[in-house]
């Protein structure tokens, strides 16, 4: 008994500083520049106010940049997955020559640090004149997801029983039906979790829009929320407002594919 | 799908040869010469770091205006300020880039003018003959042409709450012994009289090796010390860190932790004394704390050393490759005019001054004292990293901060100071 409440006060404690800086963003959001100003970012609030949310939604223009985000990421996150399983479903269900060496190909991309390829990227996008659009940032989001989805998803198709696929070629099913009638319905679970992953990831990146997006207003939300922060001066209500409403996406997506978070971190980690 | 797995290798390959091939020459390759094989456009873009609410709205204003006046129309692209210090080489390398930008006078700029990137606007400055010699030298290149259009300035200062001041019994002092005085005061209230932000902002230091070093050795010497032809190891600046030493105990210990911005609070809640910060601190200032906040000169050290002092100055560079020189020249030239540099000093925050000196400031008794301490000077710097680069500044803030926590180690800091800046110069 004892150990229970400990257990539970403890567990208490920690998830309480796991939660303390959200929630403290959360105060931020509601206490007006004066106050901030005057007393500090650390101190107790002496203001409550909405009107950061107004000012981040108007002046920084978060609808706009929400607009953009979701463009990029809802296009991006059903590319990016779409071609991955079919990449997966023939790397898992067909012995192709070659393919433990494709499939580690694919993952050594992945393992490159995103920031040797900023200067090539940008050259490249601007050479084939997409510079400064949403089509390329779609792409550069789907190129660099491809090798780490097709990766999990490989693992997942990998260990649908072979007699399914064998049923299905019996009924006279071929490659293209056998994906889209049988595979596909059965790696949904792994579709959720990596469709929620990287929603989150493409919606929270920061590093590849500003370096092929040069125009204010096709910038998506994260580096819109940069451009809150002055020059030297930032009004930390607002940006602390900002972030809060940038969130709500995210969040809602983590709320709605919640159950299937945990169970797809550990796809492919289990033989 | 082997075909996928072979794309994505050539693809990476291919980015490879082709970032290289971007790299190496340069933008000669991809560059259309000035001003020949595109028509004018008419339209000529702006790209602004000045993200804030409302320095982007007197820019919004600023530009409005201009589109009314006719000729060509000026596109504003407002880009965060972070963004904006990194991709700027981006920018202007590429092989359409945005025509006009926002920043800084000095060596910041002529770097750029030495790669070759930015537009010859002397026709310009033919319509700025009454801009002061120092704002001239700053807009020239090492190459001895107008590249750059300042437009407003700022200045440095120890700012301080005139209410605490009075309180604490204590007037703003003249000379390095006054100070030091003014600090025992202070501190024998129980305050820690110099207040100081360097968690996050740890280029704020640099203001007082500046100040020391103009004061103690003269603006020239801090210059060429800038540029690379001196040497952090000489005793000259050793001697800056022994005055430094002297007033060590009487800077705010928490310090360290916190940014500037929230050395503000803490100046302005009589946590601290006295804050050397620049005028843009006034912008993190409740609008009843400024009627309250006084400077005074950083104090003057040796008499025998003309005086210097620091004013940032802000402005616009053109992109050599603009579509449009004479649209752009044409811009550049309104923005010079007292005018337009009234529209933006009015809209913004109001502690910049015009660069045109018919250009009017705020009508504030802390901007007059400001603007005259600056016309009175016999010699302008502008900041540490204005005056060197952005390359060079990361090396004084991790010498500075190192001084400031372990002051006995100054020759070992000084020693790698001087290793990792020449490092920088001759890159």
């Amino acid at each position: 008994m004892i150990r229970r409440v400990g257990y539970h006060v403890a567990m208490s404690v920690v998830s309480f500083l796991w939660v303390a800086p959200i929630l403290w963003v959360i105060v931020i959001s509601f206490r007006s520049f004066d106050d901030v100003a005057a007393n500090g970012l650390g101190s107790l609030p002496h203001s409550f106010t909405f009107s950061t949310y107004k000012s981040a939604w108007e002046d920084a223009d978060e609808f706009r940049a929400l607009i953009n985000s979701l463009l990029v990421t809802i296009p991006a996150v059903l590319l990016s997955l779409g071609l991955a399983s079919i990449a997966a479903y023939g790397l898992a269900r067909y012995n192709l020559p070659f393919r433990r060496t494709i499939l580690l190909l694919m993952l050594m991309g992945n393992l490159l640090p995103p920031q040797i390829l900023l200067i090539p990227i940008s050259r490249f996008v601007e050479l084939i004149g997409y510079y400064d659009t949403l089509i390329a940032l779609i792409a550069v989001h789907v190129g660099f997801g491809l090798g780490f989805y097709t990766f999990v998803l490989h693992g997942f198709m990998r260990d649908l029983p072979r007699e399914i696929q064998e049923a299905a070629t019996i009924d006279g099913a071929g490659p293209g039906k056998i994906y889209s009638a049988v595979i596909l319905p059965l790696t949904r679970p792994a579709l959720a979790a990596l469709g929620a992953l990287s929603f989150t990831w493409i919606f929270n990146d920061l590093l590849w829009s500003i370096t092929v997006i040069r125009s204010g207003e096709k910038m998506p939300v994260t580096p819109a929320l940069l451009g809150l922060q002055g020059l030297f001066v930032s009004s930390w209500n607002v940006i602390a407002a900002g972030t809060v409403i940038a969130a709500v996406p995210t969040v809602a997506v983590f709320l709605r594919f919640q159950k299937h978070f945990v169970g797809g971190l550990a796809i492919g980690a289990v033989k | 799908m082997t075909g996928l797995a072979a794309d994505r290798r050539t693809f990476l390959k291919g980015l490879g040869v082709l970032g290289a091939a971007t790299l190496v020459p340069g933008c000669a390759t991809s560059t259309k010469s000035p001003g020949s094989g595109s028509a004018p456009t008419g339209q000529v873009s702006l790209q602004s770091n000045l993200s804030s609410e409302q320095a982007k709205a007197a820019m919004e204003k600023l530009v409005a205006t201009y589109n009314k006046t006719g000729g060509s129309q000026v596109k504003l692209n407002t880009v965060a300020a972070e963004i904006f210090r990194t991709q700027l080489p981006t920018y202007l390398t590429s092989s359409n880039p945005p025509d006009v930008y926002t920043w800084y006078a000095g060596s910041v700029a002529d770097s750029y003018a030495k790669k070759d990137l930015l537009l010859d606007v002397s026709s310009v400055w033919d319509s700025m003959g009454n801009y002061s010699k120092a704002m001239q030298t700053l807009s020239t290149s090492s190459a001895g042409q107008k590249i750059f259009v300042p437009t407003s300035y700022y200045w440095w200062g120890m700012f301080y709450r005139k209410s605490n001041f009075a309180k604490w019994g204590v007037t703003p002092p003249k000379t390095w012994a006054e100070f030091v005085a003014v600090c025992k005061t202070i501190q024998s209230k129980g305050i820690p009289p110099i207040g100081i932000g360097l968690g996050d902002t740890p280029w704020v230091a640099s203001a007082w090796f500046d100040y020391l070093n103009i004061r103690i050795n003269g603006a020239p010497f801090h210059r060429q010390l800038l540029a690379g032809q001196g040497d952090f190891t000489d005793p000259k600046v050793k001697a800056v860190f022994t005055k430094w030493r002297e007033v060590l105990p009487y800077f705010d210990p928490k310090g360290k932790s916190f940014p500037f911005q929230e050395a503000t609070s803490a100046l302005l809640a009589g946590k601290t004394g006295m804050f050397l910060i620049g005028t843009f601190f006034a912008d993190s200032a409740p609008k009843d704390a400024l009627d309250d906040i006084d400077f005074f000169q950083f104090p003057i050290i040796d008499p025998a050393v003309p005086v210097a002092e620091e004013a940032p100055t802000d402005g616009y560079f053109a992109s050599k490759k603009a579509a449009d020189p004479d649209g752009v020249k044409k811009f550049l030239t309104w923005l010079a005019t007292p005018e337009a540099q009234n529209i933006y000093v009015q809209s913004s925050s109001g502690t910049a001054i015009p660069a045109n000196p018919d250009g009017k400031s705020a009508d504030t008794a802390l901007v007059k004292k400001g603007k005259a301490m600056i016309e009175g000077a016999a010699e302008l710097t502008q900041f540490f990293n204005r005056d060197s680069s952005d390359a060079l500044q990361p090396t004084a803030d991790a010498a500075l901060t190192k001084f400031l926590d372990k002051p006995d180690q100054i020759d070992q800091i000084l020693k790698t100071w001087q290793t990792a800046a020449q490092k920088v110069f001759k890159a």
